[in-house]
């Protein structure tokens, strides 16, 4: 488990464009980055704020539904999280590179 | 103590009249109008008498109570000007009173007050002595006192005598008796002997308890005692305070919602248990600890996670690709009649697969983005020492979705359209195995060939999934260098193989070094069946033949024809007519069949070994090849029946070949593989897929029909003008 998640996260970081993956765990503290530490908690506590208020939408909307993912484009790049109740993905890519 | 205070009071005024004696002047002035007193009567005595009665009180004196409403007897007032000078209460009772009733009755019968006397004076006797002794300087006063004492006695006895018997008595008595009981609170005495009536009726309550002792008042002595006085403090300590805590929340819809889930769950897992033991044993027999499952399910989440996050990554990197495949078709195609194009979107390829060669693919019957790569190798010069067997999805062009690594090249594959997920495969060392998609990528194949008993001894060209066993077991075909046509059931646990045919050749048989003869197999390279009769099947050999095989005749063929100069490498039935296939093989050609005829309808010559045919599923006359000198070939019989109507070079002649090639079900999309492992997805131009527009007469035929009525127009043409054999050939050569 540990030697797969190592390998997606590299596979990830490979990628074109991809400027840094995080991996939050359900505390909101970034155990696995490849990012610099201090952007690293910045992008975790953000983004697990926007993911409690973001699913609260969605769960206030209809309860039986839920968020699966979350993308955020702007005009510098796109985060793309995936939220769970355990843990938040989160990738950092620069789509326009 | 009042007794005392009254007698040196009396004491007092008894020294006043003697001083006065003293200082009488001796030169009276007398009024002039005094009247004579003869000297006889002077000197008589006239007794000063002091009496403790009010003489202006009238006993009977009533007034009117307004608040009881009736006339009271007006109560004796207080002293007004009358003077108690001494009071003396003594201890008799009246026989007939409540009191002495009651201690009658408590056991102080009449000897109790006769002896009563002498304790008394002894006690008297003892009483004077401590005021003796208290104050010893008062010599002269005491027989005063007792004196006045006495007089004061007599007084009182005289007014008894006197007065009607009724109050005095009375009054005496209660006062005594309370003195008695009360000790110290001479006031409160005095009180009751002024309202004697009440304290009649209060003497019952008071008496009673005291009943037994029946202590006089010269036996009271008062002690008091001066403890010390502590000083006051006060204490104080402090507890800890209960934790407190700050608490809000928010009640959401959804988190009403999730806790009623939750209550639910609850009571249905309550529901469970009062299930009888029995049948809760079973389930829980193999059922994992909680703490496992939430494991494996939170790995599964992370993994779904991160799939989808590198489709989004890809999406975003092929962006434009992304939009293209599906909605971007060729405008020049409507100015080339005719002609097609295709539109190279994605390669794919695996990193450690980069000098192994696709040797075969083929999408998923199910899921339309996902197709099954094998990675073997063709240069059996230098041949690898592993394979793989890869799952791509057309989301995520970066990585295969699953891929796992074989010990041996795998030369050939299919996917079980049943169950989309299981995928038989064939090896270079003539194994076969059976791979599921769905186990973690940790376990490799689930089923494999008995590599000692029942492998093939050459390499498995093509391996097909056939229909299932009568007993509901799964079963595959193989074809392999050896000659033989395997079909393995898929028992539990194992593959059980059972030879079909094995192929004659007809060839000579080949004298041994001994002398005896040895029949030569010939050897199978691909395998197809009729998409209907299950039981039919075609077998091409590396010689050039093609025999139709029948599942029931192990011994002979049920057709056979000399086909190809070279070994045929692919046979693919037509998907809307069941008579019609096509071959391909080393000899550059590319050819139509009917059954039942032994020339081909049509014939292509490619200029390069043709690697694969496959008929498109869209379109009964439109097929494609892919050749070794790196182009894809598209034809469409409809359109021209001697050119293709697309030649398109996908890689480049000198470094790679294509080896196979599969059509999309769904997408307008083909895949082809080359030698150097890169897997490359074109689009079909709007000019390849062209599809039948329905005649005006009949407007409500579907497409499937029409494609057919196509595909048997043609043929009728080709068909009849009874054509000799060396007809296409001629016409091919012509063009």
């Amino acid at each position: 488990m540990a030697n797969e998640a190592e390998e997606t996260v590299r596979k990830l970081a490979m990628h074109r464009g991809v400027a840094g993956v995080i991996v939050v765990n359900g505390e909101g503290i970034p155990i696995k980055t490849t990012l610099d530490n201090h952007v690293s908690v910045q992008y975790a506590g953000l983004m697990t704020a926007l993911v409690d208020k973001a699913k609260a939408v969605v769960r206030d909307l209809d309860p039986s539904n839920d968020l699966t993912f979350l993308r955020i484009r702007s005009k510098k790049s796109e985060v793309l999280v995936a939220p769970d109740k355990d843990f938040i993905l989160i990738v950092v890519q620069n789509p326009t590179e | 103590m009042a007794p005392k205070k009254q007698k040196e009071k009396s004491r007092a005024n008894l020294a006043d009249d003697e001083a006065l004696e003293w200082l009488k002047p001796r030169v009276l002035i007398k009024p002039e109008d005094q009247e004579n007193v003869p000297e006889a009567e002077l000197d008589e005595e006239v007794g000063r008498i002091l009496t403790t009665i009010n003489p202006q009180w009238v006993p009977d004196e009533v007034a009117f109570h307004y608040g009881q409403g009736r006339f009271v007897t007006k109560p004796k007032p207080t002293f007004g000007k009358a003077y108690p000078l001494y009071v003396y209460q003594g201890t008799a009772i009246r026989k007939d009173s409540d009191e002495a009733k009651a201690q009658i009755a408590a056991g102080y019968g009449m000897v109790g007050f006769d002896d009563a006397g002498p304790k008394r004076a002894k006690v008297k006797k003892s009483a004077a002595e401590e005021e003796e002794e208290e104050e010893p300087e008062a010599e002269p006063t005491p027989a005063e006192e007792a004196k006045a004492e006495e007089d004061a006695v007599g007084e009182e006895e005289k007014y008894q005598e006197k007065e009607p018997p009724v109050e005095p008595t009375e009054a005496p008595s209660v006062t005594e008796t309370e003195v008695a009981a009360e000790g110290a609170e001479e006031a409160e005495a005095e009180e009751k002997e002024a309202v004697p009536e009440e304290a009649g009726d209060e003497e019952v309550f008071h008496i009673k308890p005291r009943v037994k002792k029946l202590a006089n008042q010269f036996n009271f002595c008062e002690r008091a005692a001066l403890t010390y006085v502590y000083p006051r403090r006060s204490v104080e300590t402090q507890t800890v305070p209960p934790p407190r805590a700050n608490y809000g929340s928010t009640a959401l819809q959804c988190i009403i919602f999730d806790y009623y889930q939750e209550d639910y769950a609850k009571k249905m897992r309550e529901k469970e248990e009062e299930k009888p033991k029995r049948l809760r044993k079973k389930t829980t027999k193999h059922a994992k600890s909680a703490q496992q499952i939430h494991d494996e399910q939170l790995a599964q989440r992370i993994r779904e996670a991160w799939a989808i996050l590198e489709r989004l990554v890809n999406q975003n990197i092929y962006d434009d690709i992304a939009q293209d495949y599906r909605y971007w078709d060729d405008p020049s195609d409507e100015f080339r009649e005719g002609m097609g194009s295709l539109l190279p979107l994605w390669r794919f390829q695996f990193e450690p697969m980069r000098s192994h060669a696709v040797c075969d693919l083929q999408w998923n019957p199910h899921y339309q983005d996902l197709f099954a790569v094998a990675y073997g190798s063709l240069d059996f010069t230098q041949q690898q020492k592993q394979g793989c067997l890869c799952l791509y999805s057309i989301k995520n062009p970066a990585y295969p979705e699953y891929s796992v690594i074989t010990e041996s090249p795998i030369i050939c594959l299919d996917v079980y359209k049943e169950t989309p997920y299981l995928i038989c495969v064939g090896r270079y060392d003539g194994n076969v195995c059976v791979y599921n998609a769905q186990l973690t990528l940790e376990s490799s194949y689930q089923y494999k060939s008995d590599s000692v008993r029942d492998k093939h001894s050459n390499i498995v060209w093509e391996i097909r999934w056939g229909a299932r066993l009568i007993d509901g077991e799964a079963s595959f075909f193989s074809v392999s260098g050896d000659g033989r046509v395997v079909q393995w059931a898929v028992m539990p646990g194992e593959l059980q193989a059972t030879t079909i045919i094995a192929l004659r050749s007809t060839a000579a048989p080949v004298p041994g070094p001994d002398g005896t003869l040895i029949n030569v197999n010939s050897c199978g390279s691909c395998i197809c069946f009729h998409p209907e009769k299950s039981d039919i099947f075609l077998v091409g050999t590396e010689d050039g033949a093609i025999h139709t095989c029948s599942l029931k005749y192990n011994r002979s063929y049920v057709r056979s024809c000399q086909a190809h100069h070279m070994p045929v490498y692919r046979i693919n039935y037509n998907y809307f007519n069941n008579t019609i296939y096509a071959s391909c093989s080393g000899d550059w050609r590319v050819k139509i069949w009917e059954d039942g005829r032994d020339e081909p309808l049509f014939m292509f010559e490619l200029g390069s070994p043709v690697g694969d045919v496959k008929w498109a599923p869209y379109s009964s006359t439109v097929f494609a090849a892919c050749t070794a000198d790196g182009k894809v070939y598209v034809y469409d019989l409809n359109v021209n029946k001697y050119r293709p109507i697309c030649v398109q070079a996908v890689v480049s002649k000198k470094t790679k070949k294509l080896t196979r090639i599969d059509f999309n079900r769904k997408l307008p999309v083909i895949v082809c593989g080359d030698t150097k492992g890169t897997c490359h997805v074109l689009k079909l131009s709007p000019n390849l897929r062209v599809m039948c527009k329905p005649p005006k007469k009949a407007q409500g035929i579907d497409q499937r029909t029409l494609q057919i009525m196509k595909l048997d127009k043609l043929l009728s043409l080709v068909r009849d003008p009874p054509f000799t054999p060396g007809v296409v050939d001629e016409k091919f050569e012509e063009d």
